[in-house]
């Protein structure tokens, strides 16, 4: 079966949205892991927003 | 080089950069319905066109990346400050991600318009070519530990890999390639003009939130580094 040129338009979009979030979800978990990292070995995590 | 503490505070809160993520992807969003429930079907391709919103500006964020990080290696080499290392490197993921979503979206444009998921044409080759060396980069950021060596050896690749651009770019007029010359609103219908122009600013914006983002943790991560040797060396 021949995907019709609507279903490729709608795959482009629905992958543009799926990598850029992606990328966000993966900045929020290295954030998360850096200030972790960074309070354990300074003691002063708590200061970071 | 240190990475000190003062200079961590000069990080977004955390309330604002969600706010400001926020507002790069409502722009975002705004930009793609605008183009496309404003431009027309177009003639040979019908309404596969409309990938071009996406794909196109994705290519464009990638090539400026990849000059960001020719600009801050060539700063990092002559100035050898820490800060334009770790931009450098921040810039080259965000590139990456770009990079491999215009090779992904290129295929899904590619199957229906030429018949073939990919084939070996200048321009795909080219553009895999950039986005493996800057795979290389971020790999060899992972292996060195020493971060003066780590800095200098990136800034080289950095350089290197950010030639390839313009070879990239010019691969379509060079070579007899199945894809077609570049796009830009000079070359284009005026009917899809404003859409390109519009997905592109909004790309911009995610981009340069995605770089000063990454660039954040990074100086946290590098921060984290510092601490953890100094409390090795039992300088805490």
């Amino acid at each position: 079966m021949i995907a019709s040129n609507e279903t490729f338009v709608i795959a482009a979009y629905a992958l543009t949205w799926l990598v850029l979030l992606g990328y966000v979800w993966r900045l929020v978990s290295k954030d998360g892991r850096a200030r972790g990292d960074y309070a354990r070995v300074s003691g002063r995590g708590e200061d970071l927003r | 080089m240190p990475t000190n503490d003062r200079s961590l505070d000069s990080s977004l809160p955390r309330r604002t950069g969600i706010w400001l993520a926020f507002a790069c992807f409502a722009v975002l969003g705004a930009a793609q319905a605008y183009s496309i429930s404003n431009s027309p079907a177009e003639g040979d391709m019908g309404h596969l066109q409309k990938i071009m919103y996406v794909h196109v500006p994705a290519a464009w964020m990638t090539f400026l990346a990849f000059f960001v990080v020719l600009v801050f290696s060539v700063l990092y080499l002559w100035r050898r400050r820490e800060a334009y290392d770790l931009i450098a490197a921040s810039a080259a993921e965000v590139g990456a991600v770009f990079n491999g979503l215009t090779l992904a979206l290129g295929m899904i444009w590619g199957r229906p318009t030429w018949g073939v998921w990919w084939t070996w044409d200048a321009r795909l080759t080219s553009t895999l070519v950039l986005f493996l060396i800057f795979i290389g980069y971020l790999a060899l950021r992972g292996f060195v530990d020493d971060p003066g060596q780590r800095a200098r050896w990136s800034a080289a690749v950095g350089i290197i890999g950010a030639i390839n651009v313009p070879i990239v770019y010019m691969s379509v007029m060079w070579w007899r390639t199945l894809h077609q010359q570049p796009s830009s609103p000079s070359t284009l219908d005026p009917a899809y003009t404003l859409g390109l122009r519009l997905n592109a600013i909004a790309l911009l914006l995610v981009m340069i939130y995605f770089i000063r983002r990454r660039y954040e943790i990074a100086r946290l991560e590098r921060a984290a580094e510092q601490a953890a040797q100094m409390a090795a060396m039992g300088g805490r």
